[in-house]
């Protein structure tokens, strides 16, 4: 606008007046301008919400509104402050969370319910003469009709339809599922609840009341790191982004902290005033990397070797040559180190085996309860052998003694770390180490050592209680020579000399890394010393770049033991923080009632997804890697030369891993045949699964009554963002269009898998039903027979948590939602109406039989001490012992709807808890009653806590939780006391009476309370800080020996070489092959590994859809390459690009960087293909999604169950989706090919 | 009611319906007897009327959704098309809702008030002046839809040529074609498209100060006025 008309160019008003020392000025000139000022802080009320992507900021902002209209946003400002001498956390927010009012009009935005519109014309066709169950029915039975719709998916073709329709379809697809297949052929996928908990509990109790499955996603988003459950027994517990401003030495590992942890950077950049030195460890140039005051650039996927070479230093320097004192107290305490571990005799060789347990001696050294879940070691004093508490046997089954004083039962006593003194040790053996650094393949440099090496190490010969005499050896030595340290006990494989090339030395990690010795030695010292001065004050920020690789486990591990060896974990100001995937819902235990249910029936079905779509999308038939090529070399005998498959159905058989569905016959079946013999269902189902009359559907995954059949999406998008094998989801679970180059192992002629029934034609188009609830067209709900719009941040009620600070937020309803769009809980409140009206039709009062698996925090956790399969005769079939465990459940649907509408009985009868701690919560439920309102309604739920709304569900996670309710917290407290005979309730006292609800959280972000859900407390004197109780309240790790467990014992673990952590390189995939590139042998091209970090247009806070932020990068899919292969590729900056392997292709423009180092090609996670992605020459279909490229392969070791902290649990262990082994062939388009010439009528997925 | 041509061409640009489908006759007699229509305009809104009246309902609408529903630059929220996801977009909306209270309505309905069905119904019930001063204002989204749509071939676009031909003047034409500018998911703007996200390339030196070549063309592109915020009177700031 120009001023020039109000503006006086050759008069000085003689009224001109200063002020404030000639900084201000009064004018008489026309001020309209301002009016544009005016307007926008006019509104009629600001309202807190936040946004719920997938973004651990959790930022609180300001919504403002006008006339029911969102007009803006600006960050909150109104935190409460944090203690003297640590800076606000304000203002918390970001570009991506600030352009997301403009998502709420924007033309992207679903409107109303959409229907495949062939699905929509047989269905009226069909529901004019009949009732809805058998409307869907017949549509199902017919075969053309059921083809009509899915192998339209992804091209279009929608038709509105009305809410009273649409639901009536989905019910009646669940009433048709569970009656004819059985209730868990119904999945439900949505991920973090943390960012909008209710939203999450509103579907999850709706399939939780039906018996649906609900799937885990921080497995498989590939986020979980096994290595903390592995080690901790703890899902992930990270310090908050405060705590980084007490460190005094800030390791940044393959995290971008700047770019993906917006609002918490400013702890970053502050600690640095304080001093605090930083390195940060990036293969490339990241955001984070300038921020370093050293930067180490290792090949991406080499990690693990730049750890252990560090470990290696940090060994040498701070307890060989010189034993810092708190390290060496530290790891008596607090780390299995002391503890004794027995050497197994193979061919005349040793290699380490089990951690002795008390049950090996004479008398169980006193121990009645849990003797083989007691682990053993030397005391000083004595020098015998005592059973110290706080092993995972005295959890179980005893009180008083599962803790970490310096106890073995009533005596004091002082652990013993090494046997290194001649005094000490009978003598010294040469022992078994796997080494795995010659399998690299690829650009991944392959060394000549030995594939086993042997090394000595100082051993006591003791007699157990069978007679045998056995070598023990302490974890602490075999650690030592496993990092290839001389200690003067002679022998291979050891060294003193940094500058020898032999695993784990600097200089080998220097071959191997292509970092420079030097650079690993300082940031290994100065990690170390600055720890030994801070008592552990050195952190390392690690994040997706290294828990993404198939042996995520070694690159973990290598830096936990770090930590470990400096004593930094459970000390503020120290510790591990993996922020990836937002893991930390703090009122978990108030919320998993409602999410799960609990209130009504119990036990829910949970699946690990990653075993599941594995399995469903088939993309085990196109295995190409075998057990063998990462079997260790010093494994014990054994069937080990299987298919990843195989492992896996061993492992549901054995009740180590949940199964999707559960069993091949309807559990419904099921529970009225074993109610018609008159049996508990247990025996039933066991006497039956051993007979073969019952099955489970994991050994035929092909069968159709073993198909997942409806498929619910929210808040989620699965197939434009975490679908590893994204073109084999689109193949054989939809049915549809798919880019898939590889053949199936039928074709190939590979090594079939055992376990498995082989069918040689692959379903195509496995679910009947995909309905993805978003507000947004994203690639899902391309792909969906069913869309229903959704509320966005701004018009739910809801909660959101971080793990990245301490407060809880709401998200509220500022505006009513736009258009049609209802919130999630209102959606499946009107699902689970709809199916309660249609369910009658054929479903009544049923017994269901939920198949449960060995659970972590439970007692099952002790259900295996040996590995026994009772298929192969090994022993006997005892459901929650040696398989998993059968239970019946009663679902009453045609009340499911009061039931969701209603907190359930159960509560008040059975309690509440978690994490293997239960406490009576009636008080609760009474406060519910008064605060909710009771319902009036006759039926199961009269005189019930009513649950309508959002707000009602909000206000009972606040009051179960002990988060959030200062009681509770107390009563949590005082149940953990009775196992560790320890006083513990002081830590919550303080805040006895404090009682958040939901009008508090939306005045004002609250503070939580300290709660035994959760390793941190919340205090005045330390931030937030994982593993805290632990090192403070002496409250165990929940892991076998009870403390930080740094060698793996379990069998499996042996087996595959991951007892001590190691460098394993990354596997073979074998997905870039010749034939591949054949149609154009001489074209430039170049093989590159392929990575998805985060971006900084999309993921947190906002998609990649969004103008805005496309605006500020290239406007579509990018991928990211450096000089040196564009070169290679004849590849100019901006090029239309292809990028292929044998699991499909993708398309998108090349951003040619020295940002970026040879030999990797980065594609920015979740660029979806909705916006300008033309057409794949390879596929000639639309060039996919970064996971077009991937495929998710199986771990055996993240299998394992029922053994201590390595048992299952929803979200805490299990396979992982790993997806950066992979390799592509990147060569120039030829064509640009749009695809909008509608090819068959219709478009494609893209609009 | 004053102008049921208006209110008909709001109708032919809702969501087909069955009832919608049952007052196709009736739509195409209320056009055929509007004199501010040409004959050749009234003629061109035929095929569209006949396809409503006959089509099979699920094709027209999976038709409509894809058009409309689903295809940003044919958008029938007139701000997409000059707010598209900027900040303005709610002031602007809020004022649009301003208009139609001052009016002495409530609006009821689920749609946006920037809806161009919703805002042809509200014109229908106004003085001919107004309604046509409104539609005026709204002349080059209007005529820029018409034109991508007739690109297409598709029949909805003589309703744009019947609602500027009742504005009764023709639009801005620097405005139509900066719209038109605008990437549309249309194979022939495809290369537009391409030229749009490409970025001027970065180079160093010698001359230290010779400036970044981003910011130049930002500084630039901010000197050239943006499009007139003010679409309609009611949005007017």
């Amino acid at each position: 606008m120009s001023h020039l008309l109000d503006r006086l160019n050759f008069f000085r008003s003689k009224e001109l007046e200063q002020f404030s020392n000639g900084h201000g000025q009064v004018t008489r000139e026309s001020r309209d301008w301002e009016d544009v000022y005016r307007n926008r802080w006019r509104h009629d009320k600001v309202v807190r919400s936040t946004h719920g992507v997938n973004c651990t900021g959790s930022c609180s902002w300001k919504i403002y509104v006008k006339s029911g209209i969102v007009t803006w946003e600006t960050q909150q400002t109104d935190y409460p402050r944090t203690r003297a001498g640590l800076p606000n956390h304000e203002p918390r927010g970001c570009s991506r969370g600030a352009s997301y009012s403009w998502y709420l009009y924007s033309a992207n935005r679903v409107k109303n319910p959409l229907i495949r519109g062939s699905l929509m014309r047989a269905w009226r066709k069909l529901r004019d003469t009949m009732q809805p169950v058998a409307a869907w029915k017949a549509l199902q039975e017919d075969p053309i009709l059921r083809a009509s719709y899915v192998e339209t998916r992804g091209k279009g073709g929608f038709v509105r339809a009305t809410w009273d329709e649409a639901t009536e379809i989905v019910a009646a697809a669940n009433a048709y599922t569970t009656k004819t297949y059985g209730p868990d052929r119904v999945f439900g996928f949505s991920p973090i609840p943390a960012m909008s908990m209710v939203s999450y509990a509103a579907g999850t109790r709706y399939l939780s009341l039906l018996g649906g499955t609900c799937m885990s996603f921080y497995d498989w988003y590939c986020d979980l790191p096994p290595a903390s459950p592995q080690t901790w027994g703890e899902q992930t517990d990270v310090p908050e982004s405060a705590d980084w401003y007490n460190a005094g030495f800030l390791l940044l590992w393959g995290s971008n902290v700047p770019q993906t942890r917006t609002p918490d950077a400013h702890f970053y950049t502050e600690v640095r005033y304080r001093g605090t030195k930083s390195a940060v460890v990036s293969p490339d140039y990241s955001e984070a990397s300038k921020f370093g005051d050293i930067w180490l650039n290792p090949q991406a996927g080499t990690d693990a070797a730049l750890s252990m070479a560090m470990g290696h230093v940090i060994l040498r320097e701070y307890h060989l040559d010189r034993q810092a004192e708190y390290f060496e107290d530290y790891a008596r305490k607090y780390t299995d180190m002391p503890m004794l571990v027995r050497l197994d005799e193979a061919d005349g060789n040793l290699v380490p085996g089990r951690l002795l347990r008390a049950s090996d001696f004479d008398d169980a050294l006193g121990e009645d309860n849990n003797p083989d879940w007691k682990t053993v070691a030397y005391d000083e004093a004595s020098g015998r052998i005592v059973t110290p508490n706080g092993s995972i046997g005295f959890r179980w089954g005893e009180e008083g003694k599962w803790n970490l004083e310096e106890h073995a039962g009533s005596a004091a006593t002082r652990l013993r770390l090494s046997q290194v003194l001649d005094t000490d040790h009978d003598e010294v053996v040469g022992v078994r180490f796997p080494y795995f650094g010659g399998a690299a393949s690829g650009n991944f440099v392959r060394c000549d050592h030995p594939e086993v090496l042997t090394r000595d190490v100082p051993a006591r010969r003791v007699t157990l209680a069978n007679g045998e005499e056995a070598l023990v050896a302490t974890v602490f030595d075999l650690f030592c020579a496993n990092y290839g340290l001389d200690r003067g006990l002679g022998g291979q494989w050891v060294t003193t000399s940094y500058d020898e090339d032999m695993p784990y030395t600097p200089a080998w990690a220097e071959k191997i890394t292509g970092v420079a010795r030097e650079k690993i030695i300082a940031v290994a010292r100065e990690f170390a010393s600055n720890a030994e001065k801070t008592q552990g004050k050195s952190m390392v920020i690690l994040g997706a770049g290294l828990n993404h690789w198939y042996h995520m486990d070694m690159n973990y591990r290598g830096i936990i033991n770090m930590l470990v060896m400096c004593g930094c974990i459970g000390q503020e100001g120290g510790g591990w923080s993996h922020y990836v995937g937002q893991e930390k819902l703090r009122p978990q235990t108030g919320w998993q009632p409602l999410a799960f249910a609990l209130d009504w029936n119990r036990p829910p079905r949970h699946m690990n997804s990653t075993s599941a779509w594995y399995a469903h999308t088939d993309q085990w038939r196109y295995e190409t890697l075998r057990a063998g090529e990462i079997l260790s070399p010093t494994a014990p005998e054994g069937d080990w030369d299987v298919s990843l498959i195989d492992y896996n159905i061993r492992a549901e058989r054995m009740g180590w891993l949940p199964s999707a569905p559960q069993l091949r016959t309807n559990p419904l079946e099921v529970g009225k045949a074993a109610k018609e013999a008159g049996k508990d269902v247990k025996d039933y189902v066991a006497e039956r699964l051993k007979s073969g009359e019952l099955e489970m559907s994991s050994q035929d995954p092909d069968a159709p009554e073993n198909w997942p059949r409806n498929l619910f999406v929210w808040r989620s998008n699965l197939l434009g963002s975490s679908g590893k094998g994204h073109e084999y989801f689109l193949k054989h679970l939809l049915g549809t269009d798919h880019g898939v180059m590889g053949k199936d192992l039928g074709e190939e002629g590979g090594v079939m898998p055992k376990e498995v029934r082989w069918h040689d034609e692959a379903p195509r188009g496995k679910l009947d039903l995909l309905v993805t609830i978003d507000f947004r067209m994203s690639t899902t709900a391309v792909y969906a027979d069913v869309v229903l719009p959704t509320a966005s941040w701004y018009e739910k009620d809801d909660m959101n948590t971080s793990d990245m600070h301490p407060f809880i937020h709401p998200l509220q309803a500022a505006v009513d939602p736009a258009y049609e769009s209802r919130s999630d809980w209102d959606i499946f409140k009107s699902i689970a109406k709809k199916f309660s009206e249609v369910a009658p039709e054929v479903l009544g009062v049923e017994t269901d039989v939920v198949q449960v698996p060995l659970l972590h925090d439970t007692a099952g956790e002790l259900a295996q001490a040996e590995v026994r399969d009772w298929k192969k005769g090994e022993c006997e079939l005892i459901p929650g012992r040696t398989a998993p465990n059968y239970v019946a459940v009663e679902r009453d649907y045609p009340n499911l709807y009061r039931k969701f509408t209603s907190i359930g009985p159960l509560l008040e009868k059975l309690g509440n808890g978690g994490k293997g701690i239960t406490w009576q919560t009636g008080a609760e439920v009474r406060h519910l009653r008064d605060l909710n309102g009771e319902v009036q309604e006759e039926g199961p739920s009269k005189g019930q806590p009513r649950l309508e709304t959002a707000i009602d569900a909000a206000e009972m996670i606040l009051m179960l939780a002990p988060e959030t309710n200062g009681e509770v917290a107390v009563k949590a407290w005082e149940q953990l006391e009775k196992p560790t005979g320890r006083h513990h309730a002081h830590l919550a006292e303080g805040a006895h009476h404090t009682k958040l609800r939901f009008r508090d959280i939306a005045a004002q972000p609250r503070k939580i309370i300290s709660s035994p859900t959760w390793s941190g407390i919340e205090s005045e004197e330390v931030c937030y800080n994982a593993g805290y109780t632990n090192v403070h309240e002496l409250i165990p790790w929940r892991t076998l020996t009870g403390r930080q467990q740094l060698y793996q014992d379990h069998l499996w673990m042996r087996a595959f070489g991951e007892g001590f952590a190691g460098y394993r390189p990354p596997v073979d995939l074998k997905t870039v092959t010749e034939r591949l590139n054949d149609d154009a042998p001489d074209r430039a091209h170049v093989v590159l590994n392929f990575i998805t970090p985060h971006q900084k247009w999309g993921i947190h806070s906002t998609y990649t859809d969004n103008l805005l932020m496309l605006t500020l990068n290239r406007g579509g899919p990018v991928v990211w390459m450096s000089e040196v292969d564009a070169q290679k590729a004849g590849l100019v900056d901006n090029d239309w690009v292809e990028a292929f392997n044998i699991n499909g292709a993708l398309t998108a423009r090349v951003v040619v960087s020295q940002r970026i180092k040879e030999g990797t090609l980065f594609m920015y996670h979740a660029q979806e293909k909705i916006v300008n992605t033309p057409g794949s020459e390879k596929t000639g279909h639309r060039g996919g999604i970064h996971n077009s490229v991937t495929r998710a392969t199986l771990k055996p070791t993240h299998m394992i169950g029922g053994y201590a902290q390595l048992s299952y649990g929803f979200n805490y262990y299990g396979t992982v989706g790993s997806n950066r082994d992979e390799f592509v062939i990147v060569r120039k388009m030829k064509k640009v090919d749009w695809l909008d010439q509608p090819a068959t009528g219709k478009v494609e997925a893209a609009e | 009611m004053t102008d049921r041509t208006l209110k008909a061409l709001s109708l032919l640009l809702s969501y087909p319906t069955a009832e919608l489908q049952a007052a196709s006759p009736e739509i195409g007699d209320v056009i055929a007897g509007d004199a501010r229509l040409t004959p050749t305009a009234r003629d061109a809104l035929c095929p569209l009327i006949e396809w409503l009246a006959q089509g099979e309902i699920y094709e027209v609408q999976e038709g409509y959704v894809t058009l409309f529903d689903r295809t940003r630059s044919l958008s029938l929220n007139l701000f997409e098309h000059v707010h598209g996801e900027s900040r303005e977009r709610g002031g602007a909306m809020v004022s649009l809702v301003e208009t139609y209270r001052a009016a002495g309505f409530e609006p009821a309905t689920s749609e946006l008030p920037d809806h161009l069905p919703v805002v042809l119904e509200y014109l229908s019930t106004r003085p001919a002046a107004e309604a046509q001063d409104m539609l005026q204002d709204a002349g080059h989204i209007i005529e820029a839809l018409g034109e991508r749509l007739s690109r297409r071939g598709s029949p909805y676009a003589p309703v744009f040529t019947a609602l500027l031909q009742i504005a009764g003047a023709r639009a801005d034409r620097e405005a139509v074609a900066e719209l038109l500018d605008q990437p549309d998911d249309d194979p022939a703007d495809l290369e537009a498209l391409d030229a749009v996200w490409e970025e001027t390339e970065v180079t160093f030196g010698p001359d230290p100060n010779a400036g970044c070549p981003q910011v130049r063309d930002i500084l630039a592109r901010m000197d050239t006025p943006t499009t007139p915020a003010s679409v309609t009177p009611g949005a007017a700031e």
